[in-house]
């Protein structure tokens, strides 16, 4: 099971990997390319967002700090100016002697009038007496005040101010105020002696709630306040603290003086903040939720996050541009190399690329053109080879022919026909001559048809009375000149298989003539004509080389196409029982061109 | 021309991204502008109680960013009025309610018209009592039977194992009322010579509740202690027995902390309190709502707990918290 999996997944990778071409230089480029960038952005954009944040971060904590140092220094000031008040009304005491006599209420009264936040002033002896109180109230009778710390605790430790924890002041009858009660201990005249008393400032927290709502970090964000002995003297959620629905982590944060800390609540990590107010010893605790004070570190996030996105599509893009234009010019010249490879030679690679690759194309072009030149050279060595060749074979007599040439010589010798014999051995001698031609193989065209005639003469005296034959001849065709023997094949043909197996008398008609700019000889006979299966394999060079007919004619053929071109050379129309018209097209040649000069030679 | 198009492509991504973060920005705001709508349909509309249950209530819909709309009938026993506000809620299609905290008046009355809006996949948080239904989100309420019996336990404590009583409870057939009462006889069933000689119901009404308890004063001059149910016949009795100068002789165990009762409690007419949390049940009732529409559980029951203040322990720092609303 497991190696058939594992075949599975290999046969799986394979067909991947043929798929994509690993090998391309395109493909490496690229991914290199790519792999490189992202790497690079990576690193880039992993340490900006460390040192980011990191930033952030501390610019985030040293905010708080400054705010809660600022909550700090207007608490401290408005505390001072407490003390103050108690201060400015502890010397009154001292200096009146005689505290029924309105004087100091009167004062007091415009201090408790003039702030809103001091709710009680009021003086009481060392036994809990009251001895004057503004607003005027009436003692509730049921309170015990020597219970209370605001008084013991100033008389305990003269000298000391006290700040209280926030309570409900239950001394007065129908009150039940929350406030914070500064107390210190004075000393009053009573009766003209001097006895020591407590001097009580009740206030509430509007000041102080007013110092601290304003202050928020972020949404959540929010501080609060605890006075030395953890109890909770302002904070935003206070009723829910009360009822107990919320708490604060007062222990920890009264470990801490001055100084910061983080933890972590529902998965947030909270800055904390403590700072400690100088007179009444209470803490700041400023609470600031991370993600929400330094936002730049989400930003960075995000922002480093899309520059990553599009930075990498952005390369990909870019890669496959300079990759592609790297690859393009090799892969041009990989397919040009598969053309030659197949047999195109005739390629001009013009290639635009990188110096190397300008390079390789130049040599690629080079090579081309040697090996053409070379191709071209074996083609024209293995032409004039054949040429060479069928020059020779056509220089051979047919010695069949010569053999029943003079057999008729000496048979017509034998019967005395002298003139017939005269008549023969010159037109055998001028046939031989012109055929030599000392050598050259293109002649005139009156020498050719001169050629021919004898050729006709010759087989007319052979084959006495089986056929008679005519010349056509246009006068300018004279003028020309032509390739040496090419009439006569034509003719044998036309004598051995058409006009021999003829019942009647045959006719062979002979012509030159000039058309479209091309020399043309017809010879046409009325023969038995040839059958079309053998007339269309006549000239192709291949299929006919077993048969010994029409050897002369395709030769003819094949020599013409040889030295002129395709375009020239025969054409064999020819119908049954009515005769053959084989048309021979050549050049006008009015000289012998060099080349075929040096053939010559 | 390649390059060409490759440029501009960029300019597109640059361009598409900005308008990316622009869009973000502005949809986020749009969040915020869809607030919350929680309706709030208390008993009643006046008295200590459901004033502090509304000051819960404000205080979480400020914490939580919610709107909140306050409902109440006029009187407790309304019962109809409150299954009409109900109603109201459902039928009213200008404003969408998406969720509702009810104290419901009666135990089997407003069933029907509670699982209507459970049905309609409204969230229903029933504080302060319970109803005979299991559909709805949250019952969040006091645990009056133990209530019941701390009431119970002190009178023991104050009047000792022989005593007359009477009960001074709000409505008939209010099964906060009944619950209480049950603790409370649950206790002093156990001692044979505790009587209890009347029962009075004042129907929230503190001057009933005050004459009822002259009447019964007048009537039975040996009685030893009076247990009053909830906060306003608290006070009735209370003030009965100041006005009578009858305070200390008989002794009142009242309910909730009204500053009138902590007034008689330093005077010394009310002898102990059972208090409750009040405004819990209102920040709560509340809080459950919202987390009930953010998808977070809830508990489909909470129960308070009760507590038992006299003239000794109301001011330490804990209880003073709890006795006396903080204003700035």
């Amino acid at each position: 099971m497991k190696e058939k999996m594992m075949k599975e997944v290999k046969k799986y990778y394979k067909l991947f990997k043929n798929s994509i071409e690993f090998k391309s230089i395109q493909f490496v480029i690229s991914v290199s390319f790519i792999l490189i960038t992202i790497l690079a952005m990576l690193f880039i954009g992993i340490a900006l967002y460390n040192k980011v944040s990191r930033l952030s971060e501390q610019n985030a904590i040293l905010n708080t700090r400054q705010i809660i140092d600022q909550v700090n220094t207007n608490l401290d000031y408005y505390m001072k100016s407490m003390i103050e008040i108690s201060d400015y009304i502890d010397n009154a005491i001292y200096n009146d002697y005689d505290l029924q006599n309105g004087n100091l209420k009167q004062q007091m009264n415009v201090i408790v009038n003039s702030r809103k936040d001091i709710v009680t002033l009021a003086i009481f002896s060392e036994d809990g007496e009251l001895i004057l109180s503004v607003p005027s109230d009436k003692m509730k009778s049921t309170t015990n005040i020597k219970e209370q710390d605001w008084f013991t605790t100033p008389l305990k430790e003269p000298g000391n101010l006290y700040f209280s924890s926030p309570h409900v002041q239950n001394i007065f009858d129908g009150q039940h105020r929350w406030v914070v009660s500064l107390s210190r201990k004075i000393t009053i005249n009573k009766n003209g002696r001097r006895i020591p008393g407590v001097l009580l400032v009740d206030m509430n927290f509007s000041v102080i709630e007013q110092l601290c709502t304003k202050v928020s970090f972020g949404e959540k964000g929010y501080i609060y306040i605890i006075d030395s002995k953890g109890n909770i003297v302002y904070h935003p959620q206070l009723p829910l603290i009360n009822v107990g629905l919320k708490q604060e982590n007062v222990k920890e944060v009264q470990e801490h003086v001055f100084g910061r800390y983080f933890d972590k609540v529902n998965g947030e990590r909270r800055l904390i903040t403590i700072e400690t107010v100088n007179f009444c010893r209470w803490r700041i605790v400023g609470i600031a939720y991370m993600d929400e004070i330094s936002t730049v570190k989400k930003d960075i996030l995000f922002y480093i996050f899309w520059v990553f996105v599009f930075g990498i599509l952005l390369f990909i893009f870019i890669s496959a541009i300079i990759s592609s234009k790297i690859s393009r010019p090799i892969k041009q010249l990989e397919k040009s190399m598969k053309m030659v490879e197949q047999g195109q030679l005739n390629i001009n690679l013009d290639i635009k690329g990188e110096a190397e690759v300008a390079q390789l194309s130049r040599t690629f072009n080079l090579m081309v053109l040697r090996i053409r030149q070379l191709m071209n050279q074996i083609v024209q060595e293995q032409e004039s080879k054949r040429i060479s060749e069928l020059n020779a074979l056509q220089a051979q007599i047919n010695p069949h022919f010569l053999y029943n040439t003079l057999d008729s010589v000496v048979w017509m010798a034998e019967n005395g026909k002298h003139d017939d014999v005269i008549c023969m051995v010159t037109a055998l001698a001028r046939l031989f001559r012109i055929s030599i031609s000392r050598g050259k193989n293109i002649i005139n065209v009156s020498e050719e048809l001169e050629h021919a005639r004898n050729y006709l003469v010759i087989q007319s005296i052979r084959y006495r009375n089986k056929f008679e034959y005519e010349f056509n001849i246009q006068e300018e065709a004279l003028r020309y000149k032509t390739l040496k023997l090419i009439l006569q094949p034509i003719i044998e043909n036309a004598i051995y298989h058409g006009i021999e197996y003829m019942v009647d008398k045959g006719k062979i008609k002979i012509s030159v003539s000039i058309e479209n700019d091309k020399l043309l000889f017809i010879v046409e006979d009325n023969g038995v004509g040839i059958e079309p299966e053998v007339l269309n394999s006549l000239l192709d060079k291949e299929l006919n080389k077993k048969r010994d007919s029409g050897v002369g004619v395709k030769n003819v053929h094949e020599r013409i196409q040889l030295y002129f071109g395709k375009q020239y050379g025969l054409k064999i129309e020819s119908e049954l029982d009515e005769g053959t018209i084989v048309q021979i097209w050549l050049p006008l040649i009015e000289e012998v061109s060099k080349e075929d000069k040096q053939n010559e030679i | 021309m390649k390059y060409k198009i490759s440029i501009l492509l960029i300019l597109f991504i640059l361009i598409l991204s900005e308008s990316c973060m622009v869009n973000k920005s502005t949809s986020s705001n749009f969040i915020n502008n869809k607030r919350k709508n929680i309706v709030f349909i208390s008993k009643m509309s006046y008295g200590y109680h459901w004033a502090t249950v509304k000051q819960g209530a404000i205080a979480a819909s400020k914490e939580f960013n919610v709107d909140i709309d306050f409902a109440a009938p006029d009187l407790e026993e309304n019962v109809e009025e409150q299954i009409k506000l109900v109603n109201n809620v459902i039928d009213n299609n200008d404003k969408t309610v998406n969720a509702i905290v009810l104290a419901a008046s009666d135990y089997d009355e407003l069933v029907d018209v509670i699982e209507k809006v459970y049905d309609k996949n409204i969230p229903v948080i029933v504080i302060d009592s319970e109803v005979n239904t299991s559909k709805i989100s949250s019952n969040i309420i006091t645990d009056n039977f133990e209530a019941g019996k701390k009431m119970g336990n002190i009178l023991v404590d104050i009047c000792g194992k022989k005593a007359k009583i009477a009960i001074m409870s709000f409505i008939k057939g209010s099964r906060n009322a009944k619950q209480r009462e049950d603790g409370l006889i649950s206790i002093i069933a156990k001692y044979p010579d505790i009587k209890l000689i009347s029962k009075e119901y004042c129907y929230s009404d503190t001057s009933l509740a005050c004459n009822l308890t002259k009447k019964l004063l007048l009537e039975n001059e040996d009685i030893d202690g009076i247990v009053a149910l909830n906060d306003i016949s608290s006070e009735g009795v209370a003030l009965a027995v100041d006005e009578m100068k009858l305070g200390g002789k008989v002794k009142v165990i009242a309910y909730d902390s009204t500053t009138q009762e902590l007034h008689y409690l330093e005077k010394g007419v009310i002898q102990a309190l059972v208090i409750e949390n009040p405004f819990s049940i209102g920040y709560l009732g509340v809080k459950f709502a919202v987390d009930k529409l953010n998808g977070k559980k809830i508990p489909s029951k909470y129960l308070m707990e009760t507590k038992v203040i006299d003239k000794n322990n109301m001011y330490l720092p804990e209880n003073q918290r709890m006795l006396f609303p903080f204003v700035w």
